[in-house]
């Protein structure tokens, strides 16, 4: 009997809630994890009734909380690119915009039209979304209108490599008067298939600017 | 748009045909995968009604349009990997919600030739695209040109949802009017408003923790529990096993927070049944909360416990609690005397399932350390103590 207890005691540290690998979570499920330090009366204002609140006059022991969060698609649901883009897509579609803006303020009284060249047509359509959003917050003026090239172009820009490409699209842009002097394109362009990073460029009067 | 349209056609035709030769393994993976989405789509979409409700709210607040508008519902896009049964769910909710909150000025309307691929030819060349995305060959077609188009975007972003939404003019320059974007924590709870009743997230909220606070750290339980005892094997004992035990008990639970992941019970309780027996006891018990990390205001919850109980119990029917193994001819000469009186205790453990910590059903099983070697009673299951006493419990909170 003392020695079963003694047992049941032993395995009490991996039955608590700690995110860390134990008896009861799998390396895999730790691993979806993304945890965040906060204080105890942020935590209580976040999740009432699970993190208590400090005491007014303050406690013997300085608490904290480990939030943690599991990520709402498990890896493997979907591309691991896709998921790399889309995990960060708010805060990458802001610091765009933001980047955008801020580079060439005179483009103010310009209307802004996003492209992205991505691979797969679904996430492209969201990172434009994120992006057209993000540029409405940054106050400019943006429209949903998608700049076009005649299939003579794309049959050649297709052929040149991605540093003359993209400049000679712009170009292209201005010639056809797809993008007129009004209209700024802020191109976000993924340039390879093994980075998940986001770049964006800027088409202003068929001159062409990376931006990252 | 005439690009992405043709590279979804190539990647449609190089990929069909691969899928349509699967083997079995790879049907079944994409049988899991599929289960697995439905699963989270099953999770995520509280959430997502949440947001289209925080943005109907804030359209409600403050209208983007002074007068009814005619609004062409022309996109949603569900998280990528959760398929198009959300997306229907996601389109009816926007649906049910902006019919039921006229204030909005947003008129949904239907417009199958906006969202129809159109393909026009002009001096410019050929173009393919949806017809939103064309105004001019919109209004050629006598499609809604001039009115708005309204795209909602909803992504999960890490343990984010984020809802994008944007509103465009149908006009041959295409702006946008007005944009937001919305975001909430997947472990946010579900505010659950009313389509028809709707209120600012901090409303919401508030009304939230009054129902979390509502019922307070303590609560008073009202339990109905029966106790019934294991008859003794045919090798082990040659007594006769008490009747089933009727209790009533009340007394104190106190939760440790709100979310009441633990509890601890102190119990008092009183048993009754003419001319067979009586009884009094006092029970204390610890509860651990198995389902999820705080109590559910929606959900029942499951429970785990492990407690003690003290039973003083008087009455004919009560002899088989004494060690002497009870025979007919005991209880015939023990019938004109005192009736018998025994005290005992015991350590139970057991389960506890919950409805809004308003009602409970709850089985344990009692280990009497004291009638170990009683012959009257039997075994019901032993694991390092034999466990002679087999409970069940209805529990009203109060």
């Amino acid at each position: 009997m003392p020695a079963t207890l003694l047992v049941s005691f032993a395995f009490l540290p991996f039955l608590t809630a700690d995110p860390a690998p134990s008896l009861l979570r799998s390396k895999a499920r730790s691993r979806r994890l993304e945890c965040e330090h906060i204080s105890a009366l942020t935590g209580s204002e976040q999740y009432p009734g699970q993190i208590i609140a400090p005491r007014p006059r303050g406690e013997f022991v300085d608490r904290t909380a480990l939030v943690c969060t599991e990520r709402i698609l498990r890896p493997g649901l979907r591309n691991a690119r896709d998921e790399a883009v889309l995990r960060d897509l708010d805060a990458q579609a802001r610091e765009l915009a933001v980047a955008a803006t801020s580079t060439r303020e005179d483009l103010a009284d310009h209307t802004w039209v996003v492209e992205t060249f991505y691979p797969g047509a679904q996430v492209a359509w969201k990172i434009a979304f994120a992006a057209k959003n993000a540029l409405m917050a940054q106050g400019a003026s943006v429209s949903d209108r998608v700049p076009m090239l005649a299939a003579g172009d794309i049959a050649v820009l297709t052929r040149m490599s991605p540093a003359e490409a993209y400049p000679a699209a712009c170009k292209r842009y201005h010639e056809l008067g797809s993008l007129g002097e009004g209209d700024a394109l802020l191109a976000v362009v993924s340039r390879h298939p093994r980075e998940t990073t986001l770049h964006a460029g800027l088409c202003v009067a068929g001159g062409w600017t990376w931006l990252r | 748009m005439s690009r992405i349209a043709t590279i979804g056609l190539f990647l449609w035709g190089t990929l069909a045909p691969g899928y349509a030769s699967a083997s079995p393994i790879e049907d079944a993976q994409n049988a899991e995968l599929e289960r697995a989405r439905a699963e989270i789509g099953d999770q995520v979409q509280l959430s997502v009604y949440d947001l289209i409700d925080e943005l109907v709210y804030g359209w409600m607040q403050e209208p983007v349009f002074d007068s009814p508008t005619p609004v062409v519902l022309a996109g949603v896009t569900v998280p990528v990997g959760l398929g198009t049964g959300m997306q229907a769910l996601v389109e009816n909710h926007i649906g049910a919600v902006l019919a039921a909150n006229p204030q909005t000025q947003i008129q949904l309307v239907h417009c199958p030739t906006c969202t129809a691929t159109v393909v026009h030819s002009g001096p410019e060349g050929t173009v393919v695209s949806r017809g939103f995305d064309n105004p001019e060959v919109l209004d050629a077609l006598g499609g809604s040109s001039g009115q708005h188009a309204l795209f909602v975007d909803v992504e999960a972003e890490g343990t984010w949802l984020v809802l994008r939404a944007r509103m465009t003019r149908l006009t041959p320059e295409l702006p946008i009017v007005w944009s937001h974007t919305l975001a909430s924590s997947i472990g946010t709870p579900a505010l659950l408003r009313e389509p028809g009743d709707l209120k600012s997230a901090e409303d919401a909220r508030k009304e939230y923790l009054a129902a979390l606070h509502r019922r307070g750290p303590i609560l008073v339980p009202l339990r109905f529990a029966v106790r019934s005892y294991d008859r003794p094997d045919a090798f082990q004992g040659i007594g006769v096993a008490p009747p089933p035990f009727v209790w009533l008990q009340s007394g104190v639970e106190v939760g440790m927070s709100d979310a009441r992941a633990w509890t601890a019970s102190f119990l008092v309780g009183y048993s009754f049944v003419p001319q067979a027996y009586q009884g009094i006891m006092a029970q204390a018990r610890v509860q651990r909360l198995l389902t999820g990390r705080s109590r559910s205001l929606t959900r029942p919850d499951l429970y785990v416990f492990a407690g003690g109980a003290v039973m003083s119990v008087w009455g004919a029917a009560t002899a088989s609690f004494q060690d002497t193994p009870l025979t007919t001819d005991l209880i015939i000469t023990t019938l004109d005397g005192d009736p018998p009186r025994t005290a005992f205790g015991g350590l139970h453990i057991g389960l506890d399932l919950r409805v809004g910590h308003r009602v409970g059903f709850s089985a344990f099983l009692e280990n009497l350390p004291s009638l170990g070697d009683n012959q009257n009673l039997g075994t019901y299951l032993q694991f390092v103590v034999p466990f002679q006493s087999l409970g069940t419990e209805v529990t009203l909170w109060f």
